[in-house]
């Protein structure tokens, strides 16, 4: 009776079985829950109930199931499958140690196949690869045996169409029950996931896919590992078989994949196709791939425009589809979308005939350039001639460096065994289905993972580098090298060439191409090389490879105990030691080298340096930028954004957005990279004959560590007291510190000028790229015009231009400026003081360092000197309109944020006080806010207050000056007192002992009277942050679009703790950049407005860019600062305010609101959130309603105000 | 010099270095946000915040967080008559200074100069001063009240603080002269640890004391301090209870010798709110640690803690060892002095007889002194240590 019920519930059973799914990571169901698949029929669990009663039943079948399945992998028929698989529910939960020991007997005969067939991968001959997989599925697993009958391992072609079309088939019942994937996984899982999916990608990238394919499959035959994987992994392994054209492989993953649950996505078609297409397949499968595709809701269009292909793929690919339709030809690209934004039109409108300049230089300089910049490229980094003082050649010197050279000989032996045992260790790893580092160990050869190590260990500074630096950095170095020998392959570099040759057709000075294109659209005309595509790795990935290293560093380097004694006489010390440094309640994980090696390399002093070639300002000009991943250097990858590392929801903003959006910023950027600069010789050879002697700490030359100060007493008399040795020790601590604050600022310097030097007779580009803002950075760190007075004085245009009727007056306004005299004088008064001290610039510039010294007083001394150099060149000349003038001169906003928010208010009184509104003298926000706070000091000191009282006189434009500065970007009143406090401390004549009431007092009194000069500021500040923090407060991370279409978000999350494992020591690193991850809440409300004026203020600097190209200027900017020749200044003066007025005549603040209202509260109700969320959407959606309101001020008037910029 | 992206840090900011060099007070982020719940479950109903401070928060350290804290002071009169005879001993009241901090209603205070003792009150809450003013005037006796507080005077990392007054200043006044380390206990300073803070202060007064600086600076000064059980147990543990032998025990029990005067139970001590009004431990629910009893412990600094090899100059390394073998507790010595020192492990532990196999666990704090000394002395090398001042972050 109750065998005969048991019978009717296996049959039905089979049937739910044939269409269930299978979990997918994370839901519910455990691992054996999931077995079965998440929903079981009220037929089973009747059936469930029976056999709970014939239990000694169900132990027999178990036994035969899982003989049956051991059968049916041994590729022999089984007529009883039927009958036995309905005894599978039962057996759950006790069936595991059968199938184990079942498991190895079959893994074993498999192996003994596999040696048959001679399938074993070169360089691994004591390990077989597992190729064939267990699938769990019955179904499946008897077509794919029916497949092949008569030779066990190696079935032919129809069969295996047979097993992928039964894999096919299968959709149409699963389709509709796709496992729904999870919000949330555990981070452990995501971290196991994700260096799967890395290690498949590698080997593949190495050519290690039989190793891919065999971790795949040890993966898939167990139901534990199983789950990590997911459609992503099945589809790179099966990508990589196509691209092999081995179609059985491809047809093992694919049944894999079916097995799983996971139904194929676009991608695994398009591999499928791909195979089929070289493998010359059978027109039936192929038909029978597209109709499966087509009925999935895919389009045979969407293979060539959704996928990135190559060109070889994509041809592959139609020559499988041709087959089947023979009318069939992929969709021809449509050329991409003009912008459409208002404020672009101009720009991108054809009509308008215009020529943009065109470089100095002519087509066969740029072409040789192009070649120097190809090489430095491809040698993967910069030797550098350092510019410190070389050292007497004295016996102990040339020892030193004899003995350096011999360790290192020595360390690169041992690394190089070292590697190779590890590499062997990690390989058998891999063999047992583990995803090791073994692939990415593969990338770069030995030697040059050696060279890595080598570098790493030689600039590993003295006090020591904590391990999750020096793993970052290895790793990512590593990554950096892989990636440009990627594109070293193949013919990319010949492609490259010959498009930049013709490229620069349009740069150089001496060729005819219509110039109405900008670079980017020229480049893209041009029909650009393909690269390779490129994914970076996961910070966890890059960290595991990066501590391997560095341990292999740590195990492999040593050197004999005493340095002096001849070597192999004594014993052997590690010259890196693995110590934990105590912070606070953490503890830090730092390599240290032995201080007698740092000795060692002191005493050798070699004189050079070594960069990597994205540290160096590029030689020819950037590749203009045209997608956010591909600009800016020839071979090395360089992102549009740059962003913490790890973080890739920005990226994915900019991928998902159309192309045509990113226009204005691609090519404002694109232009910003191609000035060409070149080094103000005469200012370098000064600064290095400073730099050389003993320095200077006013002009910002740091001195060099000699001139440290030294504690007077080294050594305690035996018997001072306690006491007396804490004074000294305090001394002591007290050198120490300043030695290595001194020791840092002269390595900057070094670094800078050393580059300098480098580059002194050459003309270079500085590549930029952008912030998560919009803000745009040069590229190159160290050698830029962003840095301090010195390093931009240290720069200058390449290119010259006539200084033309205005040109001199407007040198000598900027030298005045720079000097910071004059600042509360009109434009006039400052020409008339700059040829009323003009003897005093002449000397300056004559004898810099004997004469009278006038430009060392200046607030911006080294670019002070730089302009007296070149006003006295101008001067001098027998014309000085035709002087042709390098020296770029600078436009500042006065106090940039407050000029966005008053212009976004309209409001009439803060306008005024940051120059938007023309006066005949320049405004002063500061002095304003500091005569009001001192106008209520006055009124609380009558009143009594003691605090007002003693502040009497200390109320400065100085004091309040940071703080006003940084209210505009978000500083508390927590930070504006420590600002304050700090001016307060420098006042040597204020009584310290009030300084904690009075920064109180004024941080209070400054609040308050900004709050009161710019009341539509505070308005829209708090509307901002409101807005933000309900938001968060929903569960969002802040976005929005700039006006030039930039997508922005807000890249605060709550932090994660991540830990990558093993080894001398676990590390442990916070990673806020999951998308998944709930914001920061409190970030992401602080952040909104100084982040939303800073992406206002970098639009209207592009804005600026691209209309100052058109009209044919040099223009570069440092944020809110604008440069030019300084005969073009009057022209870049009219752009500024132009495209100022015609940004804030956007409706930016309802375009915000309205952005946000679509993005984050329409659509809110269809999603299924919780009540309070719902009210907070509300709430929201009130808050964007009512917008600030705003003040009457007539925008138009900043086009007459001669300070709004000056 | 090659590569000098390694010198200088990338452009990234793991979290795990922190801002750079914290003091051993810092405070973290999660307090800032706690603060910022209490303050607007405690006050939004009478103090309803501004608009504009809606984005300009005060950021409050840990300073002005504990304001909030209720404190604990001695309220019975049987205990202050008790504490009388244990903290005046056999002295002749009157030759002795008695420093005591905190005094809050003063009744401690009263006992003491009925006693005849000399008293200066160190009281962090202004709302107390008054009540010790007056107190002084009633009963005529050797009293002075400074307003400062004792627990957070000299902090290491030059914070300001509030009431801003130095160890310096406040001995200066009270005319208090700077005896050498070998002479007698200068003065006696009797306190009860905030409990919420108490191995902040632990740790603190331990720097203090091995780089002589602070209330250090004037010589032996002998602490009576009532400490929680917790603390007190970690203080005081030795290697034979393992769980609660730690880096705060073997520095302290080098440092001082230790003496357990008596033990109170929590109840006999009033909770003060700022406002310094006396809180029911009813109405509001105690924390869990004040369910503690509070032991007195009279803390000595030795006459022999500093020697030749282990003085204010390195005490830091002596520091960094005992916390690197702490780091992780169950690793042989060996492996730790692998990390900690240049010099061959495997001589120092035969020197100081031990096997290289030992962990933490089998050495007793005087143990580590030795141990450390025996590399100070070592010969063998220039350099004896691998410990950069870098390394720590004890600020001078």
């Amino acid at each position: 009776m109750s065998a005969l019920r048991w019978g009717r519930g296996a049959a039905e059973l089979g049937r739910t079985l044939r269409c269930s799914g299978r979990p997918r990571p994370g839901t519910e169901e455990g691992t054996l829950g999931g077995l079965w698949g998440p929903r079981r029929s009220s037929s089973i669990s009747l059936c469930e109930q029976d056999g709970q009663k014939d239990w000694g039943h169900a132990e027999l079948l178990e036994v035969l199931e899982a003989r049956v399945r051991q059968l049916q992998t041994e590729s022999v028929v089984d007529t009883n499958t039927k009958r036995v698989q309905g005894a599978q529910p039962l057996q759950g939960h006790v069936c595991s140690h059968w199938e184990k020991k079942l498991e190895a007997e079959r893994h074993g005969l498999q192996q003994r196949q596999e040696v048959l067939q001679g399938k074993r991968p070169v360089g691994l001959q004591s390990l077989t690869l597992r190729l064939e997989p267990r699938i769990w599925s019955k179904k499946l697993a008897g077509c794919l045996q029916h497949a092949k009958p008569e030779a066990p391992g190696n079935p032919s072609k129809e069969q295996l169409a047979r097993a992928l079309q039964a894999a096919l088939q299968k959709l149409g019942t699963q389709e509709a029950r796709q496992p729904v994937r999870p919000k949330a996984v555990e981070t452990h899982i995501l971290l196991l996931g994700q260096r799967l999916m890395h290690f498949l990608q590698c080997c593949l990238v190495t050519g290690h896919l039989p190793l891919a394919h065999h971790v795949l499959v040890t993966h898939h035959s167990k139901r534990d590992k199983q789950q990590l994987l997911t459609l992503d992994m099945y589809n790179t392994v099966m990508l990589g078989w196509a691209r092999k054209g081995a179609f059985k492989e491809l047809v093992y993953v694919f049944v894999m994949l079916k097995d799983s649950g996971l139904s194929p996505n676009l991608q695994s078609y398009a591999a499928a196709l791909q195979c089929m297409g070289r493998g010359d397949q059978d027109v039936h499968i192929i038909q029978r791939c597209v109709k499966q595709m087509v009925r999935e809701g895919f389009q045979l269009e969407q293979l060539f425009t959704d996928l990135a292909l190559s060109e070889e793929e994509r041809a592959v690919l139609l020559r499988a589809l041709v087959k089947v339709e023979p009318a069939f030809s992929p969709p021809v690209q449509a050329p991409t979308p003009t912008n459409t934004s208002p404020l672009l039109r101009e720009i991108y409108a054809k009509d308008i005939p215009v020529s943009y300049p065109k470089l100095h230089l002519p087509l066969e300089t740029l072409q040789r350039l192009f070649q120097q910049q190809l090489q430095v490229e491809l040698s993967t980094n910069v030797r550098v001639q350092s510019v410190e003082k070389a050292p007497q050649m004295t016996k102990e010197v040339t020892e030193a460096r004899k003995i350096l050279q011999s360790l290192r000989t020595q360390w690169e032996a041992e690394l190089l065994r070292a590697l190779q045992q590890t590499k062997a260790t990690m390989a058998s790893e891999a063999h047992d289905g583990l995803p090791t580092l073994y692939p990415f160990l593969c990338l770069l050869s030995e030697e040059e993972l050696v060279s890595v190590l080598m570098q790493v260990l030689q600039a590993l500074p003295p006090q020591g580098q904590p391990l999750l630096f020096l793993a970052h950095n290895l790793g990512l170095r590593v990554l950096n090298r892989h990636l440009v020998q990627q594109k070293q392959g193949g013919s990319y570099v010949q492609e490259l060439s010959q498009h930049y040759s013709k490229y620069l057709q349009l740069l150089a000075a001496n060729t005819q191409v219509s110039s109405s294109y900008l670079p980017r659209q020229y480049w893209e005309a041009l029909g650009p090389p393909q690269a390779p595509q490129q994914q970076p790795w996961a910070l966890a990935v890059v960290l595991q490879l990066g501590k391997e290293l560095a341990e292999l560093l740590v195990r492999a380097v040593q050197m004999p105990r005493s340095l002096a004694a001849p070597q192999g006489a004594c014993r052997l010390i590690p010259v890196l030691y693995h110590v934990y440094s105590f912070r606070s309640v953490r503890q830090v994980g730092i390599l240290k080298p032995h201080p007698a090696f740092t000795q060692l390399l002191e005493m050798a002093a070699e004189p050079t340096l070594t960069f990597e070639t994205t540290e160096v300002p590029m030689l020819c000009p950037p590749l203009p930028w045209t997608s956010p991943h591909s600009g800016a250097y020839l071979l090395s990858s360089t992102k549009l954004m740059r962003a913490m590392e790890g973080t890739t929801q920005h990226q994915h903003l900019l991928e998902q957005c159309p192309p045509e959006q990113l226009h204005g910023a691609l090519d404002a950027l694109t232009q910003l990279g191609n000035c060409a600069w070149r080094v103000n010789v005469r200012v370098l050879d000064l600064v290095l004959e400073i730099f050389r002697a003993k320095g200077c700490v006013r002009l910002g030359v740091p001195p060099p560590r000699s001139e440290a100060p030294q504690p007077l007493q080294p050594r305690p008399p035996p018997d001072s007291s306690p006491v007396h040795k804490a004074e000294l020790r305090k001394e002591m601590a007290r050198c120490l510190k300043a030695a290595r604050e001194m020791h840092s600022l002269r390595s900057e310097a070094l670094y800078r000028l050393s580059l300098a030097q480098h580059l002194r007779h050459h003309v270079f580009w500085l590549p930029h790229n952008m912030d998560f803002r919009g803000r745009t950075y040069p590229c190159p760190p160290y050698f830029n015009h962003l840095g301090s007075d010195l390093a931009r004085a240290l720069l200058e245009f390449a290119e010259g231009r006539p200084l033309g009727p205005h040109g001199l007056d407007w040198l000598k306004i900027h030298l005045v400026n720079l000097t910071g005299l004059k600042k509360r004088e009109s434009l006039h008064g400052r020409l008339a003081f700059a040829d009323q001290v003009m003897e005093d610039i002449l000397d300056s510039a004559d004898h810099p360092m004997t004469g009278r010294k006038w430009w060392m007083e200046a607030d911006e001394p080294w670019q002070t000197l730089a302009c007296c150099m070149e006003v006295a060149q101008a001067v001098r000349a027998p014309d000085p309109a035709a002087y042709i003038s390098h020296l770029p001169v600078h436009q500042d906003g006065s106090c940039n944020g407050l000029q966005h928010y008053a212009a976004l208010g309209r409001d009439s009184i803060g306008a005024a006080s940051v120059n938007l509104i023309p006066s005949d003298l320049p405004q002063d926000v500061y002095r304003e806010v500091a005569a009001q706070v001192e106008e209520s000091r006055r009124q609380d000191a009558e009143e009594g207050l003691r605090v007002a009282q003693v502040l009497e006189g200390f109320i400065s434009r100085k004091v309040v000056k940071q703080t006003v500065m940084t209210v505009v970007y978000g500083v508390t009143r927590y930070g504006g007192r420590l600002q304050i406090e700090k001016r307060l401390r420098e006042l040597s004549d204020f009584p310290q002992e009030y300084i904690w009431e009075a920064s109180h007092y004024l941080v209070r009194q400054v609040f308050k009277s900004l709050q009161e000069m710019f009341s539509s500021t505070r308005a829209i500040q708090h509307w901002l942050t409101e807005s933000a923090n309900l938001i968060s407060h929903a569960g969002w991370p802040v976005e929005w679009v700039t006006p030039l279409g930039i997508p922005i978000i807000q890249p605060y999350h709550r932090e994660a703790k991540v830990q990558v494992k093993g080894g001398i020591q676990s590390l442990t690193f916070t990673s806020s950049v999951d998308t998944n991850q709930k914001p920061n809440t409190l970030k992401q409300k602080n952040g909104f407005p100084p982040n939303f004026i800073h992406s206002l203020d970098s639009s209207h600097m592009m804005l600026t860019a691209l209309h100052c190209y058109r009209k044919g200027l040099t223009f570069v900017s440092v944020h809110d600062c604008f440069w030019t020749h300084a005969a073009d200044i009057p022209v870049m003066n009219k752009v500024c305010r132009e495209q100022f007025v015609r940004l804030h005549s956007q409706p930016i603040l309802e375009e915000l609101a309205e952005f946000l209202w679509v993005r984050f509260c329409s659509g809110a109700s269809a999603r299924s959130l919780k009540r309070s969320d719902l009210a907070l959407i509300a709430k929201l959606q009130e808050t964007l309603q009512s917008l600030p309101e705003t003040g009457t001020f007539d925008l138009s008037q900043v086009m007459g105000s001669t300070y709004f910029f000056s | 010099m090659w590569g000098p992206a390694l010198g200088l840090p990338p452009r990234l900011t793991l979290s795990v270095l922190g801002p750079g060099r914290c003091c051993i007070l810092g405070s973290g982020a999660s307090m800032r946000k706690d603060l910022r719940g209490r303050n607007r479950r405690g006050f939004s109903d009478f103090h309803p915040q501004p608009l504009s401070d809606l984005d300009c928060e005060e950021s409050p350290s840990w300073v002005s967080k504990s304001r909030s804290e209720p404190t604990r002071h001695v309220t019975s009169k049987k205990l202050a008559k008790a504490l009388v005879g244990t903290l005046l001993g056999h002295y002749r009241p009157s030759r002795q200074l008695l420093l005591e901090c905190n005094p809050g209603p003063g009744i401690l205070t009263e006992a003491l100069l009925k006693a005849g003792a000399k008293v200066v009150a160190l009281e962090s809450g202004k709302t107390f001063i008054p009540h010790l003013e007056s107190l002084r005037k009633i009963l005529d006796g050797e009293l002075q009240v400074v307003h400062c507080d004792f627990f957070k005077m000299d902090p290491r990392n030059q914070e300001l603080i509030r009431p801003e007054l130095s160890s310096h200043k406040l001995f200066q006044n009270l005319g208090v002269k700077a005896a050498a380390w070998s002479a007698g206990v200068p003065l006696k300073i009797f306190g009860i640890l905030p409990s919420k803070y108490e191995r902040k202060i632990l740790w603190k007064i331990v720097y203090d004391l091995y780089s002589c600086a602070s209330i250090y600076r004037y010589g032996r000064i002998e602490l009576n301090l009532f400490i929680g059980d917790r603390e007190f147990k970690k203080l005081t543990a030795t290697p034979q209870r393992p769980d609660l032998y730690h880096v705060l025990s073997v520095l302290w029990q080098v440092a001082c010798e230790i003496k357990i005067l008596r033990m109170e139970h929590w109840s006999s001590f009033g909770l003060y709110t700022e406002s310094g009004h006396l809180e029911k431990s009813k109405r509001r629910d105690p924390l869990h640690q004040m369910h503690q009893n509070l032991h007195l412990v009279r803390m000595t600094p030795r006459k022999t803690l500093f020697t030749e090899n282990l003085n204010p100059i390195n005490y830091d390394i002596f520091f960094h060892m005992v916390k690197h073998c702490f780091g992780k507790r169950n690793a042989p010595l060996l492996h730790h002095l692998r990390s900690l020192s240049t010099v061959d492990p495997g001589d120092i532990l035969r020197q100081i007889r031990r096997n290289p196999g030992e962990t933490v666990l089998r050495m007793y704090p005087q143990d580590f002194k030795r141990l450390f000394e025996a590399i100070e002395q070592s010969e063998e090398t220039v350099f004896k240590w691998v410990y950069d001042e870098s390394l720590d972050d004890i600020v001078i």
